[in-house]
């Protein structure tokens, strides 16, 4: 073997390059202003109360400052917030518009190509509308509610439960992107799950359509009731691929006693997103959500869904991938709130930062004086796979009950150069042998999805290595 | 042999996560006596240690254990350790941020008869381990933490020669397999007799720890059950033969009861 | 002359900031109204005191080895380089990552390599200054060449007066240097006390300093501290944190030359309404530099804790390993234990881990001390006499011995006998 280090050059990164020209969009000098969200709220014809929201938020967006702790948010462009929000904005993508190098992504990664347009987010969409509806109507029989959240609003029998928790879990205050999310929100899924009702297949957004917009500031609100039982996978691992740069969706989940709600989702955007978004959900007595999350792509990424474990023996855990390549800085993690007695939480991550890239894994665990008799573990490894990188690990603890355990355990490096050298002693290439260690680091996380998303992340970690040799 | 024994246990049925270990034992050791607990590894003689000792990890289903003329069922661990028992682990569990011999003085203090100050104190526990040629530095350490298995062996007999119980239960069951440890135990055990008039149960699946000792009673336990008792003539017969006949006739007692 | 009172904010700031909520990234430091500067300090150097080096001096030197190391390597042509030294282009260039302001600050300290702009103390500079008013200037003790010295430094505060001392340690290549530091108080109203101290540990020297606080819940307290190794340098620290209404300890670490190597031992105890704060940062820039943060502490009563403890594997460093572990031991309701251990990498040839086990004493524990006869309760309790006697026997001096024998008996009884 050659003494010299192989330097683990970037994926040929005009798969996921392209932009648009400047006069894509109708630039507007004026930034967000009252009347534009007022205009949007008219548009969809919702009821007065949302318009309110709306406006509250918009003021608290307005008043917040930028995070100071996280990835340089500099290179935003807030200004054309309005060009993406704006209900005339004109999105002009087609199938056709995206660039070739896209599409044989798509093809590589094993994606059927009827959903490949929907992927891409370029509107029109073939026969995976008919794939949603079958799925609808199995769930609806069963009494469960799925549709889009505007759909929603419009029925008299939902309007009234989506206000009492609309943005509750996530308050305009918590941060500036929940406000302007607040603000701004369009589209997104509407679940409910009545009681004691399970779902034995998981329902999957990505097969549902949203006209209106590509998912920019979607607002996902899931209801599992007392003792129902819900999968939900939202996006997938292929590119997403959207007009604008910046991602500011929602997410609430609110968790019934002894219910049960597994939420998985590959995030991979293209490489210009600054992805802002934020997921939280609340379990009640007994209740338990499941986080499996991986993030690929995006510039810039800020990603912790929390857990709020409200009522007592809930439980919580979270088993997430992050993947940063060239070019990018992504600070994800998770929050827990321990609120309740015995209540439980595992954490369990992994990080790889490649070319350049930046990864952060940022947690905190809090346990509030009522958490008499609750546990969490945190268990966080970085993998670090050249030393042009970066991988940070932040984990924040916060106990204030007694009779409590915490664990943390956290580790950083590389790939032990013997472990490599195994696997090129029986025949393997580098290159293979890289990709198989990355793989077996991700396996947590594949373990965790349906067998065709797994396959699609590791074809998709096998297309993050590629090249990657010299 | 007295009329009363000093450890009485009755139709002892016990279980783990609804998991039951131990099937109706029976078992009784009187004051003085030197008893031996076999049967082929998970056959339940550890679990057997700490059900006696009140692990909280076990349930007790039904049955009574009595000690010294007292139920002792429902009493906590430490209860039944100032009661005069002894269980003595395999190894001592890590007490991080404790040093032994702030644990030791903890664990004597408010014992009558054995509860020593200051200097009096510190010249016992230097004997003790003079006599198990164990180094004082360890007494400085944190209980259990980076202890050789020789070392922690010892940290467990120091235990047994301070605490001076009226009935020790050793739990050896990996001990043959470790010459050192076999030697710390043997001479823990000798000294523990000729100190005290306290009984003695021991519980391993290696006869070669019982060389040396006279054994009063042999209790070989099989899938949770004593399935045979007799005297020490037993233990050089199961040294040739070792447990698989018990096993047999256990399985076969099994299908026996499960065909009828 | 009595003094007005001082609000020293963003002290012991961790350097890669979380979630200001947490309020956890910093602590803020009041100092009381009304206190009388005094300057009570002992300092027993024997000939180490000296006058004719100085802690700049050995900094200029090694800035100047270094320089004259690296002037033939290329500049540094690192994406994240690049991003630290231009205006964020966001996305339109997809090569460049997007720095948060830590990221962009630590590139540009690696991209520098100023030893004396990187020197930092624990707690910071605002707390350095003060420190440094209070003291009225900075003894230099040096070990010279080779040589094995020691210095003991006693601080005491009497009621309604804010005392402090300011030492640099310069030990020279291959000199070994014993240093204890006492900061000892049992004053009833509010005091203020503290020391600051800057070490300079020279090629292959040896460092051991030892800090006891055992000041009473009228003090508040800041005991902050920076280090230079060079290399093969090895320096311990063991801080032993006892009592004291408010304590602050802050410790930062600049392992620069290679092989260098220190390791920090931090026992802490706090009850009642106490609050203990601690910053440790350790920079690892030399290659196979070492480090180890070990803490144990037991809360009890309604005190607070926080501790921040940040390994940096700093771009160059290969080989160099990190690893910090904490237990803490929460022995009463309403207590408030934060801990934040941070690793932070620009470095792949690099092993760094972290642990923390906080809560109470685990089911095994506590069946094995109650089969020697311990109930709950007194396990808890064990937990914190032994923390006591471990002051005490290990205790360096027969001043500092006191100092725990004093405290012990308060809350142990027969401590004393005990631990005769």
């Amino acid at each position: 073997m050659a003494k010299n280090r192989t330097e683990v050059a970037d994926i040929d990164r005009s798969l996921y390059d392209f932009s648009y020209g400047e006069e894509g969009f109708e630039r507007l000098d004026a930034g967000l202003t009252p009347d534009i969200v007022r205009e949007i709220s008219e548009r969809k014809n919702e009821p007065a109360w949302m318009l309110e929201r709306r406006l509250k938020s918009l003021e608290i967006y307005h008043n917040t400052p930028n995070p100071t702790w996280g990835p340089g948010i500099d290179g935003l462009d807030m200004d054309h917030i309005v060009t993406y929000v704006k209900p005339n904005t004109d999105q002009k993508a087609d199938w056709d518009s995206v660039p070739d190098d896209i599409k044989n992504t798509f093809e590589r990664l094993g994606i059927p190509e009827a959903e490949r347009s929907y992927l891409a987010g370029v509107g029109a969409q073939y026969d995976s509308e008919l794939v949603y509806h079958n799925m609808q109507d199995t769930a609806s029989k069963m009494g469960i509610v799925y549709s889009g959240i505007e759909e929603a609003l419009h029925e008299p029998k939902w309007e009234a439960l989506i206000r009492e928790k609309f943005m509750t879990l996530i308050p305009p205050t918590d941060h500036k992107f929940a406000a302007l999310h607040g603000a701004v929100w369009s589209g997104g899924s509407f679940v409910y799950v009545p009681k004691g009702v399970k779902l034995d297949f998981p329902l999957q957004s990505y097969f549902r359509l949203n006209a209106a917009g590509a998912g920019q500031f979607e607002h996902t609100l899931i209801i599992v009731e007392d003792d129902a039982d819900l999968h939900f996978i939202e996006g997938c691992s292929a590119p997403k691929y959207n007009v604008a740069n910046l991602h500011a969706g929602a997410v609430e989940l609110f968790v019934g006693k002894r219910a049960h709600l597994r939420y998985s989702t590959i995030e991979n955007w293209s490489k210009n997103m600054y992805n802002l978004n934020t997921k939280r959900a609340r379990c009640e007595e007994e209740g338990e959500i499941e986080w499996i999350s991986g993030s690929f792509g995006s510039h810039v990424g800020y990603l912790y869904p929390m857990s709020v474990l409200a009522g007592r023996k809930s439980r919580s855990s979270f088993t997430g991938i992050t993947f940063a390549g060239a070019g990018q800085n992504l600070d994800t993690g998770c929050k827990v709130v321990l609120g309740a007695p015995d209540t439980t939480a595992t954490v369990e991550t992994k990080s790889i930062s490649k070319g350049g890239g930046i990864s952060t894994f940022r947690s905190s665990i809090v346990a509030t004086p009522a958490a008499e008799g609750s546990a969490a573990s945190v268990s966080c490894q970085s993998l670090m796979l050249d030393d042009i990188s970066r991988s940070d690990t932040i984990p924040a603890m916060d106990i204030r009950a007694k009779n409590v355990d915490i664990g943390h355990e956290a580790t950083i490096g590389r790939i032990g150069d013997d472990k490599v050298f195994y696997l090129m002693s029986r025949g393997m290439s580098e290159e293979e042998a890289r990709t198989m260690i990355v793989n077996g680091f991700a396996n947590p996380v594949s373990k965790e999805l349906p067998l065709e998303y797994a396959v699609e992340m590791n074809n998709l970690i096998k297309l993050e290595m590629e090249g990657a040799i010299g | 042999m007295s009329a009363t024994p000093l450890l009485s246990i009755t139709g002892l049925t016990a279980s783990v996560d609804e998991k039951t270990i131990l099937h109706g034992i029976d078992l009784d050791v009187a004051a003085g006596e030197t008893h031996v607990l076999m049967g082929p590894n998970g056959a339940g003689k550890s679990t057997m240690g700490h059900v006696i000792m009140g692990d909280p990890v076990y349930t007790v289903n039904e049955g009574t254990i009595t000690f010294d003329g007292q139920d002792i069922t429902d009493l906590s661990p430490d209860k039944r350790s100032r009661a005069g028992l002894f269980l003595s682990f395999q190894a001592p569990v890590e007490i991080p941020g404790v040093p032994l011999s702030s644990f030791l003085r903890a664990s004597i203090a408010g014992r009558p008869g054995l509860e020593m100050k200051g200097k009096e104190f510190r010249r016992r526990v230097k004997e003790l381990a003079a006599e198990l040629d164990m180094d004082t530095a360890y007494l400085n350490r944190e209980l259990g933490v980076g202890f050789s298995g020789g070392e922690k062996k010892k940290v467990e007999m120091l235990q047994l020669l301070l605490l001076q119980p009226k009935l020790a239960i050793l739990d050896e069951t990996d001990s043959g397999l470790d010459v050192d440890a076999l030697g710390v135990v043997s001479r823990g055990m000798d000294a523990y007799r000729r100190s005290t008039d306290g009984s003695l149960v021991i519980i391993t699946h290696n006869t070669r720890i019982l060389e040396h000792l006279e054994v009063d009673r042999v209790h070989v336990m099989v899938n949770g059950r004593i399935v045979r008792e007799d005297d020490a003539s037993l233990i050089p017969w199961i040294d040739a033969n070792g447990f698989d006949s018990f096993e047999r006739e256990a399985a076969e007692q099994l299908a026996a009861g499960e065909s009828r | 002359m009595k003094m007005d009172g001082m609000t020293i904010r963003h002290a012991s700031a961790m350097p890669a900031p979380t979630w200001s909520w947490l309020k956890m990234n910093d602590v803020t430091v009041k100092i009381p109204d009304g206190l009388e500067r005094t300057c009570q300090v002992e300092i027993e150097a024997g000939d180490t005191l000296d006058n004719t080096t100085s802690f700049e001096s050995a900094i200029a030197r090694l800035q100047e080895r270094l320089d004259a190391e690296r002037s033939d390597a290329r500049a540094d042509s690192r994406a994240i380089c690049v991003a630290a030294t231009r205006k964020d282009k966001g996305a339109e260039d997809l090569d460049v990552p997007a720095l948060s302001s830590y990221e962009k600050r630590a590139a540009l300290s690696e991209m520098a390599g100023d030893v004396a702009a990187d020197f930092e103390t624990g707690i910071g500079i605002n707390a350095r200054a003060y420190l440094n008013f209070l003291a009225g200037g900075t003894a230099v003790l040096a070990a010279e060449a080779g040589e094995t010295e020691q210095a003991n430094i006693r601080v005491t505060a009497e009621n309604g007066t804010a005392s402090g001392a300011s030492v640099d340690i310069i030990a020279e290549d291959g000199a070994t240097f014993a240093v204890t530091i006492s900061l000892d108080s049992t004053a009833e109203q509010p005091t203020f006390m503290g020391s600051t101290l800057r070490v300079f540990a020279g090629r292959g020297a040896r460092v051991d300093l030892t800090v006891y606080v055992t000041a009473s819940d009228a003090v508040t307290l800041m005991e902050d501290s920076g280090f230079v190794l060079d290399e093969d340098a090895r320096v311990t620290v063991r801080h032993v944190v006892l009592a004291g209404g408010f304590t602050a300890t802050g410790l930062a670490a600049d392992l620069r030359g290679d092989r260098s190597r220190i390791d920090v031992e931090t026992s802490y105890l706090a009850a009642g309404t106490e609050q203990r704060d601690f910053n440790y940062v350790i920079r690892h820039r030399g290659r196979k530099t070492l480090s180890n943060m070990d803490a144990n502490g037991v809360l009890t009563g309604s005190s607070k804790k926080c501790l921040r403890g940040t390994i940096d594997l700093i771009h160059g460093a290969k080989g160099a390993e990190g690893a910090e572990r904490e237990t803490v031991l929460l022995a009463n309701h309403g207590v408030d234990n934060k801990t934040i251990p941070t690793i932070l990498c620009d470095e792949d040839d690099v092993a760094g881990n972290h642990g923390a086990t906080i809560g109470h004493v685990r089911p095994e524990q506590l069946f094995y001390a109650a089969c020697r006869g311990l109930s709950q309760e007194q396990t808890e309790a064990l937990f914190l006499s032994a923390k006591l006697e471990d002051a005490a026997l290990r205790a360096p001096n027969d001043a500092i011995r006191a100092h725990v024998v004093r405290l012990g008996n308060q809350i142990v009884p027969d401590f004393e006998e005990e631990i005769a």
